[in-house]
């Protein structure tokens, strides 16, 4: 039984968790995968963690590749943001890097369409 | 084949625990957008800072009749620095024969060294080689639970997600399989006790894995509830077959086919699988085996949950697009 109990004792000793982790996606605006019928202004995004503003990016392309999104993002808490120009139909894919305030790094990507299924 | 030892154990445990670095903590196994969750049966393809407590497993033996046995298992995995990592852990078992007799204790210690080779995000590709050493002599030998000699496991591991297939094979990408094939030597020939010829052993397995988060976060959120979009359905398989040095033992491969599921939080994940034997070498009936394992990086970001050594301390490069 030693065995079990050293590695609880030491769990233990190192007290409290910190409440920070990796941070996944939890859920977008326009949602991942979806088909959206008038264009969005905007592309929101919500982790699970808080980020980390100066190392956290969104960016949004067009089927070519070209860049739709415009300003900078936005960064507050454990959500992101940027605005977007005026979308034509088609699809559209979204592409993230995350920092979570304890420095773990996530990324991905999704796509999204205008103009109805 | 997690296995035993006993003041030494401890001791290397602590260290790995104390031994503490400043470092960017990343780790579990990520692979660009891809998760790996840690398997049960067999080996994630990453280097991480990790513990399972316990793994648990019940089944019947292949005997005729068929014994019962339980075996519960600790496993600690630390990295040492970003790329080199090493575990530990041991494993108790109870064998219980249908006449009544009973025997217990400790399997030998086991050590893996691993070296992560490659992490490809765009491919969602890893790729990871390790030696698992099984510390002869640190179990209990005399009740038939561990044995005198050491093994050698040179091992090779991979890891691989369909996320790079193209956007129209929609849900198809959230599939992964992880492997892995390790040839065992033992470090003598002959067992003197049962007067028999230790083989030399092909180990082998993986896993084909389906990622629901995967889903949700990559390819479409179907806004299912929330229990259901942290699960990985999984189908794991181990196999061993004899392949040299096997004289007068029998030549079977023996081997179980896993099918369970994986629920996976943000510090921790719950496992469970029934363990089904290929033949009936293999066992009898169908088996259970169920983990609770740790996310130690996510837990203890600061202070555990980093490399021991190097690492980047630097702070991250700005993301520029």
């Amino acid at each position: 039984m030693r065995k079990f109990v050293i590695p609880s004792l030491l769990f233990a000793a190192f007290g409290i968790i910190a409440a920070h982790a990796h941070a996944f996606l939890d859920h977008a605006s326009p949602l991942v995968g979806s088909s959206v019928a008038s264009a969005p202004r905007e592309v929101s995004l919500t982790f699970t963690q808080n980020l980390e503003a100066a190392f956290s990016s969104v960016q949004v392309m067009d089927a070519n590749g070209a860049r739709v999104d415009q300003g900078k993002a936005q960064i507050s808490g454990n959500t992101m943001r940027v605005g977007l120009k005026s979308l034509p139909p088609g699809t559209y894919r979204v592409r993230w890097q995350a920092l979570s305030v304890d420095t773990h790094k996530t990324e991905g990507s999704f796509t999204f369409h205008v103009g109805g299924p | 084949m997690l296995r035993r030892s006993s003041c030494p154990r401890a001791f290397a445990l602590a260290l790995l625990f104390v031994a503490l670095s400043a470092a960017e903590a990343l780790a579990h196994c990520f692979v660009g957008p891809r998760f790996f969750p840690a398997t049960l049966a067999t080996d994630d393809p990453c280097v991480a800072d990790e513990m399972s407590l316990p793994t648990v497993a019940w089944s019947k033996t292949g005997d005729m009749p068929p014994a019962t046995e339980w075996d519960i298992s600790v496993e600690l995995s630390k990295r040492i620095t970003e790329d080199l990592g090493i575990s530990i852990g041991d494993t108790w078992s109870n064998i219980h024969q249908p006449g009544g007799f009973t025997q217990a204790g400790f399997s030998n210690l086991e050590t893996t060294l691993q070296y992560q080779l490659l992490k490809d995000g765009p491919h969602e590709l890893a790729l990871l080689l390790g030696l698992i050493v099984d510390w002869g002599g640190t179990g209990a030998v005399d009740s038939g639970l561990a044995t005198p000699w050491s093994t050698l496991t040179p091992t090779f591991y991979f890891g691989k997600g369909f996320g790079d297939l193209p956007d129209s094979f929609g849900w198809v990408r959230a599939f992964a399989i992880t492997g892995q094939i390790g040839y065992q030597f033992p470090t003598r020939s002959f067992d003197v006790v049962q007067n028999a010829f230790i083989p030399q052993v092909l180990a082998y397995g993986g896993s084909i894995q389906y990622s629901m988060p995967y889903l949700k976060s990559e390819i479409h959120d179907y806004q299912l509830p929330d229990f259901i979009n942290h699960l990985f359905p999984i189908v794991e398989a181990q196999f061993e077959t004899p392949v040299a040095n096997n004289f007068g033992n029998s030549p079977i491969t023996t081997g179980t086919i896993n099918p369970g599921v994986i629920w996976v939080g943000t510090y921790f994940q719950v496992g469970a699988e029934a363990v089904i034997p290929v033949n009936q070498a293999s066992g009898t009936g169908v088996g259970f085996l169920g983990q609770l394992h740790f996310y130690l990086d996510d837990m203890f970001p600061t202070t555990i949950g980093r490399p021991l050594l190097g690492g980047s301390s630097a702070p991250p490069q700005q993301l520029k697009f």
